[in-house]
């Protein structure tokens, strides 16, 4: 699905992420551990076209055929069927809940602009399955009822929620989620985890995550790759993971005395 | 759910389509009012500002592209119309020290194409100037922008044979109807509001909301700017034409910086993003501004006495804008202390 080659990005003298590699298989859930200022957002960053790899290939392969995505636009890798939230949450804050949704319908909508000004048929259908998409995406993650509401009137959960459901109304085959569990209680961690096994079965989404709660990762990451420091330092089933002893340095610290 | 959905949307276009009835309804019955010269104008100048300030806040307040360059592009309308509109006996008298081109002197054509070719040119020219200044953002595309509206404004000047340089044009059909300035801006109205609740509209909205997260779910930012924007100049240029109608006459000296101020004014003060906000600030300020005119003239009144200040009703004018804006900013914090702390009863509850 997608694989990361020996990519590096350097910004002046610093190198966030070197000579990275990996591979997400089609359907799987990968985390993407490490300490704060790993490269793991840097990573993410790259594979949506937000930084270009100072070196590397990023090869996505949707259906059986290879592209290369390295350095693309973020909207053209977007129409590719690769979608991502983000850290620290970006929702259009003006708008309402539905609008939200309603927004990531336009990357599949082929009416221009004057369609949409004078209301072409074919605009007002796309419209109608905008909405109606927007909708149903809506009472899937459970946010129907506050659909009129403005966005960032939501409780934390419910806004990484939405942010969930913005990026599936791309049609992604592809979802990085950046920190989904940031600032959720254990309640909502655990509401979460079933929520993005269901959302990928249902989907039939690959999941690629950033993660720092322990309980997520280990709970629905497949296969788990650890940065620390731009560098791999790990990469395997949690199992083998939480018993590295190079994870658990980056994490703990070693003591040198 | 469904039907919850139908409801906000219908609940958004019934507010916008009682607005349009009744400016439609307030054109008409301004059209039966015999009123004298005076008054015809400040209202057809108004109309003009509200097509002006619509264009200026899909630019600034819908798509948050903060651009300072109007005022070229209305230049550029003004003296679309003016050398199209007048004939070539007035373009043979005007043109006295250097003489208009010939291919231009014999085109003479009925308002209504000019302002559409006006709209057009100065379209063109928004969308080739867009390209570089786009890639700026905030402060730096305010002054990009402005730099290209002066670099406009020192080709007109420089352009004897078309613009008859500093001396400007005179002897443009004037044309004195509520239809063509209401019309214009009840079009205007309409556009903005077909264009403003379709989804490529609402597009703008979410580029404005946050560009990065707008890239990240499709949305092509860049080129969405730049139609923003070509848009906005097409009406610019428009509102310039009627300018040159309504008044008769353009030179250079007419298009400075203070008009792109007045329209933000209004743009501001009616609310970014808001289509009636803009027009009745528009239609407010344009009328304050000729109305407290009688505050520069002399006074004899109980016990004021002046001689005339010049100057003065800005002075006014600026303290009513303070005390509006202090009193809306007291307003809204206090709208908004209520939503937080139900926000954090909910977050609580969560």
């Amino acid at each position: 699905m997608l694989k990361l080659e020996n990519i590096t990005m350097r910004f002046g003298g610093v190198v966030a992420v070197n000579n990275f590699s990996m591979h997400i298989e089609n359907n799987e859930i990968v985390g993407l551990i490490g300490p704060n200022g790993a490269g793991k957002t840097t990573a993410f960053n790259m594979v949506t076209g937000v930084y270009t790899p100072t070196e590397g290939k990023i090869i996505y392969t949707p259906e059986g055929k290879d592209i290369d995505i390295t350095g693309m636009k973020p909207e053209h890798i977007a129409d590719l069927g690769i979608c991502r939230t983000f850290q620290n949450i970006r929702l259009f804050k003006s708008m309402s809940v539905l609008d939200n949704v309603k927004i990531a319908g336009n990357l599949r909508m082929k009416s221009g602009w004057l369609e949409n000004v004078v209301r072409s048929p074919r605009y007002n259908h796309e419209r109608q399955i905008i909405d109606e998409k927007a909708a149903k995406l809506l009472e899937e993650v459970g946010l129907s009822e506050q659909a009129s509401d403005q966005s960032t009137s939501l409780p934390y959960g419910k806004q990484r929620r939405l942010e969930i459901a913005r990026a599936l109304a791309t049609d992604p085959k592809l979802l990085l989620l950046d920190e989904p569990a940031a600032g959720m209680n254990p309640q909502e961690t655990q509401e979460l985890m079933d929520f993005i096994r269901q959302i990928r079965d249902r989907y039939h989404l690959t999941i690629f995550l950033i993660e720092h709660h322990m309980d997520v990762v280990m709970g629905i990451c497949e296969r788990i790759y650890v940065l620390d420091h731009g560098n791999l330092i790990a990469n395997g089933v949690p199992a083998e993971i939480q018993s590295n002893k190079a994870v658990i340095e980056a994490y703990l610290g070693v003591d040198n005395a | 759910m469904s039907f919850k959905l139908l409801k906000t949307n219908k609940q958004q276009v019934g507010k916008h389509l009682i607005g349009i009835a009744i400016f439609a309804l307030l054109l008409i019955v301004v059209n039966f009012i015999p009123f004298d010269d005076y008054y015809r104008k400040i209202m057809n100048l108004s109309f003009i500002y509200v097509t002006l300030g619509l264009s200026l806040n899909l630019i600034n307040g819908y798509t948050g592209l903060f651009s300072l360059g109007h005022y070229g592009f209305m230049a550029i309308g003004a003296y679309v119309v003016a050398v199209l509109t007048m004939s070539s006996e007035s373009k043979e008298a005007i043109f006295m020290i250097v003489p208009c081109y010939d291919w231009l002197k014999n085109i003479q054509m009925h308002y209504l194409p000019a302002l559409l070719l006006a709209g057009l040119v100065s379209a063109l020219l928004g969308f080739l100037i867009s390209l570089p200044v786009l890639r700026l953002n905030d402060d730096y595309l305010a002054i990009a922008s402005m730099g290209f509206a002066e670099i406009i404004l020192v080709l007109i000047r420089t352009q004897f044979r078309i613009t008859n340089g500093a001396l400007g044009l005179k002897g443009i059909p004037r044309i004195d109807s509520f239809w063509l300035y209401g019309g214009m801006a009840l079009l205007m109205i309409i556009f903005m509001v077909l264009l403003t609740t379709s989804r490529r509209g609402a597009a703008l909205e979410a580029i404005r909301e946050d560009e990065i997260a707008a890239s990240a779910v499709g949305i092509n930012a860049f080129s969405h700017k730049v139609v923003s924007f070509t848009i906005g100049s097409f009406w610019a240029g428009v509102g310039g034409g009627l300018m040159a109608t309504l008044i008769g006459t353009v030179n250079p000296m007419q298009f400075t910086f203070q008009l792109t101020f007045n329209i933000l004014l209004i743009v501001v003060l009616g609310g970014m993003g808001h289509i009636w906000g803009t027009v009745v600030s528009a239609i407010l300020v344009t009328s304050a501004m000729e109305i407290m005119r009688f505050l520069d003239e002399p006074m004899h009144f109980l016990f004021i006495h002046s001689d005339g200040l010049p100057g003065l009703r800005m002075v006014v004018l600026s303290a009513l804008l303070m005390i509006y804006v202090i009193i809306r900013a007291t307003n809204k914090k206090r709208k908004n202390k209520p939503a937080l702390s139900k926000k954090k009863m909910e977050a609580d509850h969560a």
